[in-house]
């Protein structure tokens, strides 16, 4: 065939192109019937506004473009909206915008058959609520006028998207023992949240566009112990922390009081860490929830009182001393004797302490002293010889644990007064002089303690002097000796 | 105790049994208190550490230590007393006091260190390093019971005394066993085992025998005594016993 000839048939094909591609999208995005353009002409309009008989209202307006893409734009406005035609257009009375709802979607059902529609594990989850009584809503997930698949006819640009399509409605979850718990999760929330870049089923797991497992709870309580389990896929170190904590080992005892992951961090809403004043203040509002006489004390010790009325950021939170996510029994004996090294972090570092004119020494006078060498001691013989030990007093025997105050504010009288009290605990006969036999931390020196200071200075002479003339007679012996030979 | 029953084989008998056994108590109870004290002293030392462990902890040590104590007490009171009786009652010279001779003997022999006398401190049955010894470990032995008694009865001693009296006990105590520690660690033991004079050891005390040539030098006045001569007659029988600097500078 010549070029000559074939122009025309390519000028047809050309031409034609644009009327085949108009004509194929018409078959996907039908018109709309006549009936229903007909019903357009009003409804396609914004202002009709329906009033139910409790004042509740819904907007009558149908958005054509809507309504043209949906997947049931073959049908006509009066196959759903049953009894109203070209000649027909009868007033409905509905109690309230929920029973206006309801109605509708037994609408649905009648080509969405519970057999049909069961295959979906969302669906088997809301037909076995029907059975109970608790009908479900279609057009809360599906949309009314816009209606389209929740998956498959419509691309959701993200996984978020698609679980919120139902998620933000006021879904709700019953457990066993007849608590129920939202299932609504607000956006903003997880958008501010420090998980706003993970997918729902990097936690959720299981659930997906295609599977939506159900599950039994006996109580809510129960499934959030079981959701905290999620976290470890990705903080397994602190999830392994807890295993060995306090909170684990009283939720392995079967008290579902003890508190799990979520219980502190939240869940959805789980924030970034915050440092400074504000971090502590958070992390001692944390606690209190279920500690709040330790709370109390805490705020009014010199600690707590710094915190939070004086917004110090040097003063140690409840996890400076009990950790985050290991918290050890403070009862047993193997936190007893860490207290003094605890209480050094602060007091024994000039960065810290210095500032507050705090001497840096009050570790080093304890841990030399009776008790603090005993101390160690015990410690050891406990860890190497399988040794019981005793209680020795440490800095929160006499200073307080919670409640601590500042021995400055609190006078000598009151100080003392605490010391004879935990003196006599295992000193039973010690008397109102025995805590003086104690240095208050005080190195000696002539003014604090001249006794101790006089003994110690004559030695420091003494003993240098003698070993000076031992050393010399012995040198001379020897040299006589030798001259002698 | 006649002339010749004090002799065996050229030997003299310097010590009774009864001291022997004394001093064997005497080593074994410091040796015990000084390694248990030590080691609470220097608890910080990995060595101190190891070693109260293996006696199964600080407690063990403190009880080992303290009824160790009281054994050392009562040795201390054996000593004085016995020394005591035996001089009231005559049997003993009271040679173990200190005197003004000592002051002379110490100044003396530091002059024949240096070339300035010929001969050493002429001394009697303990010369003035031997009662300096004894003296510092007896005072310094009352002073530890003393400390040692308030530190294990702290409670009690508060009643009576000031608070402030338990730290000051608790330095006195651990700075005189230094004291003490030295004085055995370096002036003992020198004398006893690393003194050319007597190496490798000085086994007076463990067999209560002395050599002649040895009582000759360095008890010159006790053996004198014993024999029934003058010192000098005793120098001018053993010549050259009691070393003459200046003979030796001539005849060399």
């Amino acid at each position: 065939m010549k070029v000559g000839k074939r122009i025309p048939w390519i000028l047809v094909l050309l031409f034609s192109f644009p009327v085949l591609a108009v004509g194929y999208g018409h078959a996907r995005e039908t018109e709309v019937s006549d009936v229903s353009r007909k019903c357009l002409q009003c409804h396609g309009k914004q202002g009709i506004v329906k009033t139910f008989l409790n004042e509740e209202t819904v907007e009558a307006y149908v958005n054509p473009e809507k309504i043209r893409t949906s997947v049931h734009n073959f049908l006509t406005c009066s196959e759903c909206h049953s009894g109203f035609s070209e000649g027909k257009h009868p007033s409905g009375k509905y109690k309230s915008k929920f029973q206006f709802r309801l109605r509708s979607s037994s609408i649905c059902r009648r080509c969405h058959s519970a057999d049909r529609i069961k295959a979906k594990p969302v669906h088997a989850t809301l037909l076995k609520k029907e059975k109970m009584g608790e009908s479900p809503i279609c057009t809360n997930c599906h949309d009314a006028h816009s209606v389209s698949a929740a998956s498959g006819g419509k691309v959701f640009s993200n996984e978020k998207q698609y679980c919120q399509k139902c998620h933000q409605h006021e879904l709700s979850m019953n457990f066993s023992d007849g608590e129920k718990m939202s299932l609504k999760v607000d956006p903003a929330i997880l958008e501010s949240s420090a998980h706003s870049k993970l997918r729902c089923s990097d936690c959720h797991y299981g659930y997906s566009s295609e599977e939506h497992p159900e599950k039994n709870f006996r109580s809510r309580r129960d499934y959030v112990i079981a959701s905290s389990e999620s976290c470890r896929r990705c903080h397994f170190d602190n999830y392994t922390k807890t295993l060995d904590s306090v909170h684990y080992d009283l939720l392995k005892q079967g008290n579902l009081k003890a508190p799990v992951c979520n219980d502190c961090h939240g869940s959805h809403q789980i924030s970034h860490i915050t440092h400074g004043v504000k971090g502590g203040l958070i992390t001692t509002q944390r606690c209190k929830k279920c500690h709040p006489m330790i709370y109390e004390m805490y705020a009014k010790s010199v600690h707590g009182n710094a915190l939070i009325n004086e917004q110090n950021q040097d003063v140690p939170i409840c996890i400076d001393c009990h950790t985050a996510h290991d918290i050890q029994n403070p009862m047993t004996l193997a936190y007893h004797e860490k207290i003094p090294q605890m209480c050094g972090n602060c007091h024994a570092n000039p960065a810290v302490v210095g500032k507050y004119g705090l001497s840096t020494d009050v570790v080093k006078t304890y841990l030399s002293d009776f008790h603090g060498v005993t101390l160690g001691f015990y410690k050891k013989q406990r860890e190497e010889l399988y040794k019981p030990a005793r209680p020795i007093a440490v800095c929160n025997d006499c200073h307080g644990t919670h409640n601590i105050v500042s021995t400055v504010s609190a006078g000598p009288t009151s100080v003392k007064k605490n010391l004879v009290r935990r003196c006599q605990k295992c000193h039973k006969d010690a008397t109102e002089e025995f805590p003086n036999a104690w240095l208050f931390h005080y190195k000696p020196s002539f003014s604090k303690f001249p006794m101790i200071f006089v003994v110690n200075s004559i030695y420091r002479i003494f003993i240098p002097i003698m070993w000076a003339g031992f050393v010399l007679q012995i040198l001379l012996h020897i040299w006589r000796y030798a001259v002698n030979r | 105790m006649n002339r010749e029953s004090r002799r065996k084989g050229g030997k003299i008998r310097r010590f009774s049994t009864f001291r022997i056994v004394e001093h064997w108590g005497i080593i074994l109870t410091t040796m015990i208190l000084f390694a248990t004290g030590l080691c609470q002293r220097f608890w910080h030392l990995e060595l101190s550490q190891w070693f109260i462990l293996k006696l199964g902890g600080i407690d063990n040590v403190r009880l080992i230590h303290r009824y160790t104590g009281i054994l050392f007490s009562l040795e201390l009171l054996m000593n004085t007393s016995v020394g005591m009786m035996g001089v009231i009652r005559g049997k003993w010279q009271p040679s173990i006091f200190i005197s003004k001779k000592d002051y002379e003997d110490a100044i003396h022999n530091i002059k024949y260190y240096f070339g300035f006398e010929n001969h050493p401190a002429k001394c009697d049955r303990y010369d003035y390093m031997e009662k300096f010894e004894y003296w510092t470990i007896l005072i310094g032995g009352i002073l530890m019971i003393m400390t040692g008694v308030i530190l294990w009865f702290p409670t009690l001693v508060t009643r009576i005394l000031p608070g402030e009296f338990i730290p000051a006990a608790k330095a006195l105590h651990s700075n005189e066993a230094m004291l003490i520690f030295l004085l055995n660690a370096v002036w003992h033991i020198y004398n006893a085992i690393f003194s050319p004079e007597v190496f490798p050891l000085d086994t007076s005390i463990f067999t209560g025998y002395i050599s002649r040539e040895r009582m000759i030098r360095e008890h010159p006045l006790e053996l004198a005594r014993m024999e029934g001569v003058t010192p000098e007659e005793l120098e001018k029988d053993n010549p050259g016993k009691i070393r003459d600097l200046k003979v030796e500078a001539a005849a060399r």
